[in-house]
Parts: C-alpha cells; structure tokens; sequence
C-alpha cells in the first residue's frame, strides 16, 4: 500500500502544476473564442469584457477564417519552420561529419560551433537585423559597398576594364521588408540552431560502429556510399529527434519575428495572435484554438515518429 | 598506392583546415559583437575602422547610465534562479518516482508531459494577461517564476528521468532492506549517485530562463522585466547606437555563453532524452 502511495504523492505536484498550466488559460480561450470580445469598442461597451451575453458561436473562427492575414500568418509559420528544418539539418549533418575526426584545435573548434546556441534569442535577433544585416550600417552594406568599389576600380583596368564595365552596382538588399524579413528570420535562427543538430549529430556519429565502416572500406565501399549506406541510416534517430525539438521550439517562435518584422506584415502565427491581443480578444482566441490545432497535428505526428525510440 | 598516400596527406590538411573555417564562420557574429563592444558609437559605424581602431571600456562603464543594465540583469538572475529551484523541487521527486516504481501510466503521463511543451504559447497569452492582471500578478517576479517553473518542468522531469533510469534498482532496494525510507533513500542514494544528472539538469533549466524571450516579454513592463525585455526594445535602426548596444548585449549573453560550454555533453544527453548517446 504505502508502496504505491508515495510515489504518487511524490509526481502529484508536477502533474497537477502541468495540468492547471494545460486546462485553465486553454478552457479560457476556448470561452473567449466563441463570445464578442473587444476591448476598445465606444459603440458597443458591453463588449468590452468577457460575458455569456455577448455568444458568438462560431462567428470568430469564421471571421478570421476569411481573413488574408491568417492565411498569410499561417503560410509564413510553415515557410520558416520548414526552412530552418530543413537548412539546420542539412548544414548539421555535413558539418558533424565535416569536424567527426581528430584534428588539432577540434576542442576549440567545437566552443566556438556551439555558442551561437547560448545566445539569447533577443540579442540574436537586434544583433542580426542592425549590425549584420542593415543595408546600410550593417555588414551587409559595408561589404556591398566595398565590392562595388573593387569593380568600379576594376573598370578602369586594362583589359578586364571592358568585362566589368558590363557589371552593374550591387544594391544591398533591405531585411526589414515583408518578404526579405521571413528569411532574415530564417537565416538568424539557423544560425542559432545548427550548433545544436550538430551537437547532436555529433555525439551520435562517435558511437557509430568503426568496424563495419572498415569492412566497407575494404570491400571497396567509396566514401560517398559509405556514408549513405551506413551513416545516414545511423543518423535516422537523432535527425528525428533534432526534427521534433526544433519543431516545438519554432512553431512559437516570437521575439525574432516581434524585433525584425514589426509593423511590416511579416507575421508568424504567435505574432499574428499577438497583435489581435492588443484589441480583439474574440478573434486572437479563435485564432489560438487554430493555432492549438495546427501544433497537435504536428505533435501526433511527430510524437510517433520519437516516441517509441524514447521509451526504450 | 601513391594516390591513397596523397589523397589520405591532402585530407589531413584540408578537412581541418575547413573545419576551423567553419566554426570561425559561426563564431564571427558573437566575435563581432563583442569587438563592437569596445567601440565608441561613431567608431562603430565607421567602415573604415572595422577592424582597427582604438579599444574603450566606455560602453561598459556606462552601461548603468544608458541601459539600466544591472536593473535587468538583476531581475533575470533572480527570475533563473528561483525558477530553477522551484523546477527542481518539483521535477525531482516526480522523476524519482517515476523512474524507480514505474507503473502502466508511467508512459502515458511523461508523453502528456511532453505534449504540454508543444501548446502554442501564444494561444494563452490573453488569458494569462487577464488572469494576472486581475489577481494583481502582473509584471511580478513572483510570476515570472511561476511560468518560468512551468514551461521547463517538462523538459527537467524528462531529463532527469532518463539520468535516474540509469540507475540499479537494486541499489535502491539494498537500501530499504537496510531500513530507509523514501526520503532516506533520496538523500542517501539518489542525489549522491544522480548529483551529476542533476547539475546539469538545473545548468539547462536556468540557460533556457535566462534566454526566454516570450512571457518575459509579454507579461512585464517594468518590475519584474528581465534582460530580454531589455534588448527587445532595441529593434528599430533609428536611433541605435552599435557600441553601446553591443557592450550590454555581450554582457547580457556572456555568462551563459561560457556555462554553456562547460555543459555541451550533458545538453546532449539531456535534450535528446537520453535517445542519443
């Protein structure tokens, strides 16, 4: 009996703090999505806070349904999801394979590949959009302006004079417009997070099993069809896994969308619901249960694909 | 034979030699930012001067005067904090149970546990600013701790999960043949074997506090905002000043830029739930 009672004493805490965090704010957003909620409304004050009265049905998830910016939000959401999947696993794989050898210096070369992942999220993003990516103060814009001087004094040259006169000013591109800043976005967070999957991919690789590579070798198994036969196949697990974390994590991403993309359009889910917050209560909680849906759909999925790996 | 001579002394050269060009490419931003750091802010858009140019302290010695700097930085080192001890007071005996009496639900509640990090955050938002609001938590630290506490309880009780997991049951069962009991067997066993796993577990918990950047955010103004809160409002061009926003934004990222380099092996093991070794 007491077998059985103190270990359940003992996760009551946890379970009952996860499970007020889960139903209490989730069940109020529910309520609020099917009532006319608004909070700056001089015409119709009784909508101004939250009653019963005021039921809407499913007016507000209709409402944003129809609306472009939902749509657009919603593309967005999964454009940078997707991209930096994609990229941070790509780079990921190449660079743990790249650095999976013993070389002088390779301590240090992993300090310096891991930090960009202890960066906190805002810095990453004030530091990227200001003095990395400013088209005019930024580095981008020093070295736009340094190449077309390198050309402008090559057309003066003699006999390549006349090749480059053909080329034209480079313009540097501006990361603040609405679809440029997408991949500002993209660009900052992989920076951020390919440390990460190679981190992993790399921990992964050091447990891979040398004596089959060999056997390989000496069958006459090239380096490429080594690799894709056995270190690819090998990987399958941690890129699921680097694939489910990164997936929770970027789905809210915000503060990077809130610092480089104010005010231009370029709105993710949670920013989207983020601006609705400011007025319309009704439809940043329709949008909210969409958003709930759209991150169970990925969660179903990817809890399959890593689940049973985990329990093991 | 020559050729495989070749190729083995050019490989030897060339993939470290890339491998270090690499993790400079990666490197640069931070080098950057902190080189800026010690610029004045009109050396700092100089292009001329990039490179070379005369060090000051200045924007550190001002940072109190232009940013409030220690303000923040006060408030995310007590927010971490606490959020962290909050976490792991309430993770471990939940982990502990967990791992050494497994039941059939066992299962079933670490993967709803998991679930609960995917609910979009910002689907709450307006309820968590109502709530606090009216219960007069807004913009506390109080609260800042309590979110804090809940957003990483499912990642710390997975991590130390799989760190207690590892452990021999029988150790645990010698132990209560000898007469402990379950607080015994925590303070005797457990946290002397798991002391490592635990460590690490409160080293991430407190670099994801410190780094978080939504509800620290949305649910402060001016109380209980930390050093996210404070960056975030640099974001427009206009107006920024580079050395002085490079110094406190080196200084807000440093100290857990060097403790995360003590902690890579664990954030492995921890991060991955123990599925990758």
């Amino acid at each position: 009996m007491a077998n059985r009672t103190i270990p359940r004493l003992l996760q009551t805490p946890a379970v009952v703090l996860l499970l007020f965090w889960m139903l209490v704010p989730l069940s109020m957003t529910l309520f609020f999505s099917f009532i006319r909620y608004v909070l700056n409304n001089l015409r119709r004050p009784e909508w101004t806070s939250p009653s019963i009265e005021n039921w809407r049905g499913f007016g507000n998830y209709q409402y944003v349904w129809n609306q472009d910016s939902f749509w657009l939000a919603i593309q967005n959401s999964i454009l940078i999801v997707t991209s930096i999947l994609f990229l941070t696993v790509i780079l990921g794989v190449a660079i743990a394979v790249l650095i999976n050898r013993s070389f002088p210096g390779l301590g240090i070369v992993r300090v310096l590949l891991i930090s960009p992942f202890f960066v906190m999220p805002a810095v990453n993003a004030v530091l990227w959009i200001n003095m990395i990516l400013d088209p005019v103060l930024g580095l981008q814009g020093i070295a736009v302006n340094g190449i077309n001087e390198i050309i402008a004094g090559l057309r003066s040259a003699p006999v390549v004079g006349g090749f480059f006169s053909l080329w034209p000013e480079f313009e540097p591109i501006s990361f603040r417009a609405t679809q440029t800043s997408a991949y500002a976005v993209i660009m900052m967070v992989t920076w951020q997070w390919t440390p990460f999957a190679v981190l992993i991919f790399m921990t992964s690789l050091q447990s891979e099993d040398q004596q089959q590579k060999e056997a390989a070798t000496l069958d006459g198994a090239g380096r490429w069809n080594q690799f894709r036969f056995l270190t690819l196949p090998h990987l399958g697990r941690p890129i699921a896994i680097v694939v489910m974390i990164q997936a929770i994590f970027h789905l809210s991403l915000y503060a990077e969308i809130e610092i480089v993309s104010r005010g231009n359009g370029n709105k993710n889910l949670p920013y989207y619901i983020g601006e609705l917050v400011n007025n319309n209560i009704g439809a940043a909680s329709a949008t909210g249960i969409f958003a709930v849906i759209l991150a169970n759909i990925v969660a179903i999925f990817l809890l399959r694909m890593v689940g049973k790996t985990l329990m093991e | 034979m020559a050729i495989v001579a070749q190729h083995t002394k050019f490989s030897k050269i060339a993939w470290p030699v890339l491998a270090w060009v690499v993790a400079l490419i990666f490197f640069f931003p931070i080098a950057y930012m902190v080189m800026t750091s010690f610029k004045t802010d009109a050396d700092a858009v100089k292009p001329e001067l990039l490179f070379s140019f005369t060090p000051t302290l200045d924007n550190y010695a001002n940072m109190t005067d232009n940013y409030d700097y220690w303000r923040f930085a006060t408030n995310s080192l007590i927010t971490a904090t606490f959020a962290t001890l909050f976490t792991l007071v309430v993770s471990v005996p939940c982990a502990y149970a967990m791992a050494f009496n497994p039941t059939r639900a066992t299962k079933d509640i670490l993967m709803w546990m998991l679930s609960t990090k995917m609910l979009p955050a910002a689907a709450v938002l307006y309820p968590m600013i109502f709530m606090t609001k009216s219960l007069g938590l807004y913009d506390t630290k109080f609260l800042i701790v309590m979110v804090l506490s809940l957003i990483n309880l499912p990642i710390a009780i997975w991590m130390l999960f799989t760190y207690f997991k590892d452990i021999p049951k029988d150790i645990i069962e010698a132990g209560q043949m000898d007469g402990l009991n379950t607080w015994g067997e925590v303070r005797e066993i457990l946290i002397p074997l798991a002391w490592g796993g635990i460590a690490s577990t409160a080293l991430l918990v407190f670099i994801f506090c410190w780094n978080e950047a939504y509800w620290t955010v949305r649910l402060t103004t001016t109380d209980a905002a930390t050093l996210s809160k404070l960056i975030e409002g640099n974001r427009a061009p206009e107006g920024l000043f580079f050395g002085r926003l490079s110094a406190v934004s080196t200084a807000a990222v440093g100290p857990i830029v060097v403790l995360g380099w003590f902690c890579q092996k664990q954030l492995v093991q921890g991060l991955t739930f123990g599925a990758v070794k």
